[in-house]
């Protein structure tokens, strides 16, 4: 049997780190953007717009990470359209990073006083702009907390891609410690990863939190 | 810019009735379409040494990889590995993930209801295993104690037609989940195949873990999506065109150290 050596261990899981990092990614921008637009079209919408998104998020608030990825990955296949595990999971995690940030934005824009709303539209601003120079600037401020714990949530909860056969950092963890039987060894290092793609965001928010919140002090 | 709900539901039934025709398309002729698009898919395991493990470049090896090889060269096309872990090797096969399973695939009454088999390929036991300090003669020793194994493998199924009620089966996603629980003393004893076991002792031996009770002869089948007959045809005349050739023992040698020995049909 081969033999990995420490050197042989990190390389590998080091590269496997990239997938991680591009699922991250592609989660944030899509999620993001996605998130971004149903915040809006809910804001802007009626009431059976409201009741529409109110259920897509509560479908993947309420459903286990896990289970989307199974139906994304076996799920779509079983209609004869072959998807591969990094669409699969590209897609799942989209999703569900979208329904928990448009839920999370929601709430930060509803903490904004209603006097805010209805004084602007007293000024004869119109939706955009309402949202642009009063709404969004007081909202964002209370997003960035909760936005980025759920975004190094995120970071964690692509390991759960490994399930489907994609070969992230968890997987790749698994596989070498497989094959070597030095699970502390091999998972320790895998923690060691998470935490260095975890903690620079997790730094980057307080620094974000201390520049909108410090004027103010 | 919002299409109107019946619309709506016109589009839906359309889209859906796309996809069932590509799926119905697909049935029967898994063969065909190997020949057309000169690819196989087929599904093998990552971490489960001999079988399919990963080498320092992160690429599969093992004795499936060498046989999905075997395989493809013999039918002339190019191999694709899929991998897949033991939980998920049924389900890959039944949604056209893979065209073959050749991932240490027992058989068993309630996977015969789901796939076909072919031919065995390579053999395989799995057992109970546990430190030389612990007394276990028989099925009835393992009462009270603790017993780790992999979900959905075929020692699971085995291990709880026969523990006594008593027994603690604890459950892992993967091979190396239970290993590792045995290893760190989590379980008293491991329900695993021979192979991974042999490997788990030489690299641990200070357990001075050792075989205990013989589960289940179990040799390995190739398994083929439901109804798929050409192919299993095939693919049963490449296994008994390579067992009469020697290349099956040759593999078993290379991977397991023995040689195949009398493999069942």
């Amino acid at each position: 049997m081969i033999e990995f050596s420490l050197w042989d261990i990190l390389r590998n899981l080091l590269l496997a780190l990239r997938w991680t990092a591009a699922l991250s990614l592609v989660a944030f921008i899509g999620g993001g953007l996605t998130g971004a637009l149903l915040l809006y079209a809910r804001l802007a919408g009626g009431r059976v717009t409201d009741r529409l998104i109110g259920l897509y998020v509560q479908l993947f608030q309420g459903t286990p990470l896990l289970m989307q990825l199974f139906l994304a990955y076996f799920g779509i296949a079983l209609f004869g359209i072959d998807v591969s595990a990094w669409t699969a999971a590209a897609l799942a995690l989209t999703l569900y990073t979208s329904a928990f940030l448009t839920e999370i934005w929601r709430g930060c824009v509803a903490s904004v006083p209603k006097g805010q709303w209805e004084a602007s539209s007293s000024l004869a601003l119109s939706f955009v702009e309402q949202m642009r120079y009063v709404i969004l600037p007081q909202a964002t401020r209370v997003a960035i907390a909760p936005t980025v714990g759920f975004l190094v949530q995120v970071i964690k909860g692509t390991a759960l891609a490994s399930v489907i056969g994609f070969v992230e950092l968890t997987k790749a963890g698994t596989m070498i410690s497989n094959t070597t039987f030095k699970p502390f060894t091999v998972f320790g290092f895998v923690a060691l990863l998470y935490f260095a793609l975890c903690f620079p965001v997790s730094l980057t928010a307080r620094y974000l939190e201390r520049k909108t919140y410090g004027p103010r002090h | 810019m919002m299409l109107s709900k019946r619309k709506f539901i016109l589009a839906l039934a359309g889209a859906a009735g796309m996809m069932l025709a590509g799926a119905s398309a697909h049935a029967q002729s898994a063969l065909d379409d190997i020949v057309k698009t000169k690819t196989i898919k087929i599904a093998i395991p990552t971490d489960y040494p001999p079988y399919g493990f990963v080498g320092l470049d992160m690429k599969p090896q093992g004795l499936d990889i060498d046989m999905a090889s075997l395989v493809a060269s013999k039918m002339g096309v190019k191999l694709e590995l899929v991998p897949v872990t033991s939980a998920n090797r049924i389900p890959a096969l039944q949604t056209h993930k893979a065209d073959l399973v050749i991932s240490s695939l027992g058989k068993n009454a309630e996977r015969e209801a789901v796939i076909d088999f072919s031919h065995a390929y390579a053999p395989f036991f799995q057992a109970v295993f546990a430190p030389a300090s612990l007394p276990v003669k028989s099925w009835a020793d393992l009462s009270g104690k603790t017993v780790g194994v992999t979900r959905g493998a075929m020692e699971d199924q085995e291990l709880t037609k026969v523990a006594p009620t008593d027994v603690q089966i604890r459950r892992f996603e993967d091979h190396n989940a239970t290993i590792a629980a045995f290893v760190a003393g989590q379980t008293q004893l491991v329900a695993t195949s021979s192979a991974v076991a042999d490997n788990m002792i030489r690299k641990n031996p200070q357990l001075a873990a050792e075989f205990k009770l013989l589960l289940k002869e179990s040799p390995c089948f190739i398994g083929v999506a439901k109804g798929e007959s050409a192919l299993m045809a095939k693919v049963n005349e490449i296994i008994l065109a390579a067992k009469n050739s020697g290349e099956l023992d040759a593999l078993s040698k290379k991977w397991l150290g023995r040689a195949a020995g009398d493999l069942p049909l």
